[in-house]
């Protein structure tokens, strides 16, 4: 690699990483719950 | 080392690794689609069809991640040197399987409806403002047409036509199509799927990828500290490896490969001709720098490839002073002869006896 993509990659992925496991955490915070949790809950 | 251009140049090796990658993916294929009934357990059963299109895409995603962290993988142990030799036909190979898992995804989900295939996977979700409910189709066709991009322009014509720096910076968009493609998974099947492997899997692998290429920055400094006149200080001589190098990194330029050959010292570019791969990480073989990536050869003297071969390389001054081996930080114009730091033959004793 050049000195300028070694730059660019060593900015890039602290970035895309935080970004990557920001979006990961919140996709898996914010799932909708599985039709079996709702159905028993709908139940009691 | 191209004197003539020709279309394609087997040989065993890469023969040898496409048949891997080959068997590697029937393999994956089999194995997923057996399991099948484990992973899908007969509370939640998916058909045939989906189990498909899930095995195509896991493997498409997963030789993705093999092929990303390859690269520093290579940087960090040089055992690893094997798999970058044809890593170009193994990203080829992604995009077909890639492209086959959205050609099914295409024809299952979206090909008997009123509106065209392809209309209908880019209206069917128009949740454009919503975080969970964002179109993750729209991810993955961004992703595919990256990774078109890459195969497309793969073939050493395209490095060629493009410039080893332009080819470089354009295949680095496959960082941002890996980025893509873990939330084209994380917001597709990781929110009607509901087994801990999902998310396990897909974390996991991105993890080691990141973890990969955030080490392999810290090995490799950016800058040297460059004293008078611009030498850079390399060390004893003795502390190059015979054979081999060290590499130095001056501030604001190119890094700068010093090899030993027995008593010969010469300080090269580290930057390969061909795809810009690190020389320094090579070794002397027939009286030639050669690259680690993909065998590519420079004559110690003045960086030129050796007949019929045309490629050349900057060179730099060396001096040996007070017994430090010192590399001048400003290159010499490609294919430049310099002369040879040279040890006298006491120096070589303590190397005997060291």
């Amino acid at each position: 690699m050049k000195r300028p993509h070694r730059v660019f990659h060593r900015r890039l992925w602290p970035v895309l990483a935080v970004a990557v496991a920001l979006g990961l955490g919140l996709a898996l915070a914010w799932r909708p719950p599985s039709p079996l949790e709702t159905s028993t809950t709908s139940g009691q | 080392m191209t004197h003539a251009f020709r279309a394609v140049q087997w040989n065993r090796v890469k023969l040898v690794y496409d048949a891997a990658v080959f068997g590697g993916i029937a393999l994956y294929l089999a194995t997923f689609l057996l399991a099948g009934a484990w992973l899908w357990p007969a509370a939640h059963p998916v058909t045939w069809e989906i189990q498909r299109i899930r095995a195509v895409g896991s493997c498409a995603f997963l030789m993705l991640t093999i092929i990303l962290a390859i690269g520093p993988l290579a940087r960090l142990d040089p055992r690893f040197l094997p798999l970058l030799y044809n890593r170009r036909h193994f990203g080829v190979m992604t995009f077909v399987v890639a492209a086959t898992h959205a050609c099914l995804v295409v024809t299952w989900y979206h090909a008997e409806g009123r509106l065209p295939a392809l209309v209908s996977l880019l209206v069917g979700n128009l949740h454009y403002g919503s975080f969970i409910d964002f179109p993750f189709e729209t991810l993955g066709i961004a992703g595919l047409v990256v990774l078109f991009v890459m195969a497309a322009t793969s073939h050493d014509y395209w490095l060629k036509f493009l410039t080893p720096p332009v080819w470089k910076g354009l295949h680095m968009a496959v960082y941002g199509a890996y980025g893509l493609l873990v939330m084209h998974v994380a917001l597709g099947v990781m929110q009607t799927e509901r087994s801990p492997l999902v998310p396990l899997l897909l974390g996991g692998a991105f993890a080691a990828v990141a973890v990969l290429h955030l080490a392999v920055d810290r090995v490799a400094p950016l800058g040297d500290r460059v004293p008078e006149e611009g030498w850079i200080a390399v060390g004893p001589p003795l502390a190059i490896p015979d054979g081999g190098a060290r590499i130095v990194a001056p501030p604001g330029g190119e890094r700068i490969a010093v090899f030993r050959d027995g008593m010969r010292i010469v300080g090269l570019t580290n930057v390969c001709a061909h795809q810009n791969g690190p020389l320094g990480e090579g070794r002397i073989l027939d009286g030639c720098v050669t690259c680690p990536w993909h065998g590519f050869q420079y004559r110690l003297e003045d960086g030129r490839s050796p007949p019929p071969f045309t490629e050349k390389i900057a060179t730099h001054r060396v001096r040996l002073r007070g017994g430090i081996v010192e590399v001048e930080a400003r290159p010499l114009p490609p294919g430049t002869a310099t002369a040879p730091a040279r040890l006298a033959a006491a120096d070589r004793v303590g190397e005997n006896h060291g």
